[in-house]
């Protein structure tokens, strides 16, 4: 019951403390350091010898100049284990209002990098973004009147930067402090030139917290489509009432012709929900969505088919920012025969990992475990490979159709029993 | 040995153990045994034990995850645990004569069987401290370690079903302090380290009132606020839930 949470990877950015480092810096390395030693599924993290790592950047903590440098020794250190889910999170992150620049406050614009350019992939009903027009397709040109194109173009062409890093930069320069606002310049749908100032407000959903992990916003949308029953959420997170809701959908589907759990977006969270969800759709026992290894152990992570199943047709839609336990669920699915896959190949971060405190407020991420999906591949590095190869573009959003969910309602159609 | 406080939600504990050869005899291991049922109450204490309701607090502490706890058993067949947590939601487990289920709001309703069914039913009995000898047919005294610096016997207990459990007893006090084994959980088999301490009186019985356990790299503590002790049960509270009832059905149906 213990070691089956994973936690959302988390591209940590951001702020600043303006202090020289501190003996507390130097304690948070030395928690750092030993938590990988001592925790890392590997007796030999990454393949490195440990110690050295730490003879190498223990001096480089203890003269840097500030915390902020401090922070960046220390998640360089983490970057050689070319690992997802190790992570040190700023203490400022933990604040549910950031008021410095950069902040939760969003104008209700989702947006994907398509063929290089940040397009608006959908807009939260009822936003500000919504109320002055901003629709789908739309291309997002500039941001308080600085180009996006140099930082698309910049991370697209580092192949460590991968999509959902880069989405979330992206997204990072759509948001700012609550009750603030945000000029931005966009390309309508007859490519003519808008700029539009968005007040920015609090993230749709609720605020959520789960231990160490910052709060975060959660929301649950259910709706049919047609005979065919569509959900989607942002994290697997707020366990009570995104459980619940899920439920509520399986118990209010029996005579839905397909379902689909559109996990586009979504970063994961709480591992075991991966397992919790897939109880409502496969009716067999000691199924297996994948096993995870820790470094004295292997937990496999079994499905309990519920008491009351959804039998039909199972599509699950996944792009470039599903991780962790999306890609987990998606996988295993598939791997099961359970669903079919639509969308892009998904982020390839999928490591269990904790999160604890740090001496100097900061947060750390680390995973404790590989994961391999039942289909014997890891799908860290790797991710999931959807069965069907659908891309968003420009076009179908302007033209209203999102191609991902109309393939997915296409294969359900067609799989109705004579 | 209280077990039953013990194997709810596993975990692992890194304690270094000091290895010492005893110069006099080592106690048997039944002799151990029978030392821990007379320092934490006696036969009798144990025998008058016919329900209890445990209060308590379990927490996640690398997590930053608390919540709390209440347990209930009765003699001779009927054990409820359940864990609330904020973030998680209800966690509960339960035997309830010869059927040993769980059911949470993250992995939903489930039957345990084979082993961790036997294990489940070996640990719920109110009387599986003072009636080891039908619970363990195997017990060995397997020398001295020290722990936390005080002289421990190590005892391996081994069920007729199931993985064998080693309890540590200190040589002074003749407590269990630790305990290890490894837990057959749907998950797979687990290793676990559980440090028990701070016992206290509850109703005539000594019993760990801090328990902290380890597996892999997570860490769960428990701790038990108070006993009620023989109260009267409404056998309701240890009903199968409607979703575990359902699973029954259709296991019985088959």
């Amino acid at each position: 019951m213990t070691a089956r949470r994973l936690i959302p990877l988390f591209a940590a950015a951001l702020s600043a403390f303006g202090q020289a480092s501190t003996q507390l810096d130097l304690d948070s390395f030395e928690k750092v350091w030993t938590t990988i030693r001592d925790k890392h599924w590997q007796v030999k993290p990454g393949g490195l010898d440990w110690l050295a790592i730490r003879d190498e950047y223990r001096p480089r903590v203890k003269s840097a100049a500030s915390h902020d440098e401090a922070r960046a020794v220390m998640q360089e250190m983490l970057g050689r284990l070319k690992q997802s889910h190790f992570a040190i999170i700023p203490a400022t992150l933990y604040s549910v209002v950031d008021d410095d620049g950069e902040g939760p406050g969003t104008s209700g614009i989702d947006t994907r990098v398509l063929d290089g350019h940040a397009v608006v992939t959908s807009v939260d009903p009822g936003s500000p973004a919504d109320k002055q027009g901003v629709r789908p397709g739309w291309q997002i040109e500039r941001t308080r009147g600085i180009d996006l194109a140099p930082l698309i173009e910049q991370g697209r062409s580092n192949p460590a930067v991968h999509e959902l890093q880069l989405t979330r930069a992206v997204l990072a320069r759509l948001s700012g402090p609550i009750g603030g606002t945000l000029e931005a310049t966009f390309l309508d749908a007859s490519n003519k030139t808008v700029t539009l100032t968005l007040g920015l407000t609090a993230p749709r959903g609720t605020l959520s917290a789960f231990g160490n992990l910052p709060a975060q916003h959660v929301w649950f949308e259910n709706k049919r489509l047609g005979t065919t029953a569509y959900v989607r959420f942002n994290l697997f997170l707020d366990l009570p009432r995104v459980m619940a809701s899920f439920q509520q959908t399986i118990d209010n589907c029996k005579e839905c012709d397909g379902l689909i759990v559109d996990l586009r977006g979504n970063p994961g969270g709480i591992g075991g929900m991966a397992m919790g969800m897939a109880g409502f759709l496969v009716d067999k026992p000691n199924q297996l969505l994948g096993t995870m290894y820790l470094r004295d152990s292997t937990l496999k992570f079994v499905v309990n088919p519920r008491a009351d199943i959804f039998s039909g047709p199972v599509a699950v839609l996944v792009d470039g920012c599903s991780a962790s336990t999306s890609e987990i669920f998606a996988g295993g699915l598939k791997d099961l025969g359970r669903a079919r896959v639509f969308g892009t190949p998904t982020a390839a971060a999928a490591l269990p990992s904790a999160f604890e405190r740090l001496p100097n407020g900061d947060g750390f991420q680390y995973a404790v475990a590989n994961y391999v999906s039942e289909g014997g591949q890891p799908l860290e590095g790797l991710g999931v490979t959807p069965d069907v190869r659908v891309e968003l573009t420009r076009t179908a959003l302007l033209a209203g159709h999102d191609p991902v969910v109309d393939a997915a309602l296409d294969w359900i159609r067609r799989s109705k029993k004579p | 040995m209280n077990r039953r406080v013990f194997l709810v939600l596993p975990v692992v504990l890194p304690v270094v153990l000091h290895i010492c050869f005893a110069a006099d005899p080592l106690p048997s291991a039944e002799s151990i045994l029978d030392r821990y049922v007379q320092v934490t109450g006696g036969k009798q204490a144990y025998e008058k034990r016919k329900s209890e309701i445990a209060h308590g607090t379990v927490e996640f502490p690398a997590l930053g995850i608390k919540g709390s706890m209440t347990r209930y058993a009765a003699e001779p067949d009927k054990y409820y645990y359940t864990v609330d947590i904020q973030a998680i939601g209800k966690m509960e487990t339960g035997v309830i004569g010869p059927i040993a289920w769980e059911n949470s709001a993250i992995l939903g309703p489930r039957l345990k069987t084979g082993v961790e069914r036997a294990e489940a039913l070996r640990e719920s009995s109110l009387s599986a401290t003072v009636d080891w000898r039908k619970l363990y047919p195997k017990v060995e005294n397997q020398g001295i370690e020290t722990i936390d610096g005080e002289e421990c016997f190590k005892v391996v207990m081994t069920p007729a079903e199931g993985q064998p459990v080693i309890g540590y007893y200190q040589k002074k006090s003749g407590l269990q302090v630790k305990l290890t084994t490894v837990a057959s959980t749907q998950m797979g088999d687990v290793p676990v380290e559980m440090i028990a301490s701070d016992y206290k009186n509850f109703g005539g019985i000594l019993e760990p009132a801090k328990v902290v356990q380890k597996a892999g790299p997570q860490e769960f503590s428990m701790t038990i606020e108070r006993v009620e002790v023989n109260p009267a049960i409404p056998p309701e509270t240890f009903a199968l839930p409607a979703e575990v009832r359902k699973l029954v059905d259709k296991s019985e149906a088959k």
